[in-house]
């Protein structure tokens, strides 16, 4: 089981189990995969800025919802100032987004114990600096508004709605579809990790 | 949200429509939404806008309880930036012309 999030030595440290890291290394690398650019960078930042302004990024809203969550409309009222303000930074905040996962994923990389030199059981020992510390909780706003928008979670009735659902199943009496169980679980336990890493930062 | 107390008693089109960019300014609103925790938003405020941990609590009760709320107020450019950012971190941002 997952220990909350404790500073020490200027870290931020937590226990947790290596299927724990596994699962949320996957949830960051589908996150990674859904947000990263269609465009894929040159790797020269000066021709991936001439391309953006270049008017050749996507100025219309993505049709998938949870994307769309991820890059809402900057403008509530004014479609076109919305499209320009996508045209400009769509690119660059995806390439950020992607980035700023790989950190996270990276950071949970280096708390697996070494291969072949542990007991079978050795669990992760996490001790993020404040940029992976920062990463993280980054990250896992972006897996849980995924989840959040699979769940159709908009308001915060529905959150609530939601909650008591799961509550029943796990009570043995309720009667969600299997997958927004599994989903729910996942977002719960995120959002206990996430809660208790943001509650550290701000010591 | 108000705007500063400097409309004129007499409030002619002209003077409004005159007014120049500095008393105009632009903002940035950060509304509420289900999934971003309340520890995470005022961690945000503290760290992307340097605000005192009051000022950012109060701002993200204020996001809960209204449904949004003016986070940063200034030019055009910088409101921008600062929704730029916020949606980096998972906050959903817009920027408009203040009124």
């Amino acid at each position: 089981m997952a220990t909350p999030f404790r500073v020490r030595g200027g870290r931020l440290t937590a226990t947790w189990d290596t299927a724990e890291v596994a699962v949320v290394m996957h949830l960051l690398r589908l996150t990674r995969d859904f947000v990263a650019p269609e465009r894929e960078s040159t790797g020269d930042p000066f021709a991936d800025l001439v391309a953006g302004l270049g008017g050749t990024a996507d100025p219309e809203e993505p049709s998938d919802p949870a994307l769309r969550r991820l890059l809402p409309p900057a403008h509530r009222t004014d479609p076109e100032q919305a499209a320009d303000f996508r045209r400009l930074t769509e690119h660059t905040l995806r390439s950020r987004k992607a980035a700023n996962l790989s950190t996270a994923i990276a950071a949970l990389g280096e708390s697996l114990p070494t291969e072949g030199d542990h007991e079978p059981d050795e669990p992760a020992q996490l001790a993020l600096d404040t940029d992976q510390a920062r990463a993280l909780a980054m990250a896992l706003t972006d897996i849980r508004l995924i989840l959040g928008e699979r769940l159709e979670m908009r308001t915060e009735e529905d959150s609530e709605r939601l909650h008591e659902e799961f509550d029943k199943e796990l009570a043995g009496e309720g009667e969600m579809d299997p997958a927004a169980v599994q989903q729910m679980a996942y977002y719960d336990f995120l959002t206990w990790i996430q809660e208790s890493l943001t509650l550290a930062m701000l010591e | 949200m108000s705007s500063p107390s400097e409309e004129p008693q007499e409030a002619g089109q002209v003077a409004v429509l005159d007014r120049p960019e500095v008393e105009h300014p632009w903002v940035t609103i950060v509304w509420n939404d289900p999934v971003n925790l309340m520890s995470y938003v005022s961690w945000v405020f503290q760290t992307h806008f340097g605000y005192p941990r009051s000022k950012a609590e109060k701002l993200m009760m204020q996001v809960h309880e209204e449904g949004r709320a003016v986070v940063s107020t200034g030019t055009r450019e910088k409101m921008e930036a600062d929704t730029e950012a916020m949606h980096g971190y998972g906050l959903w941002a817009t920027f408009q012309k203040d009124d």
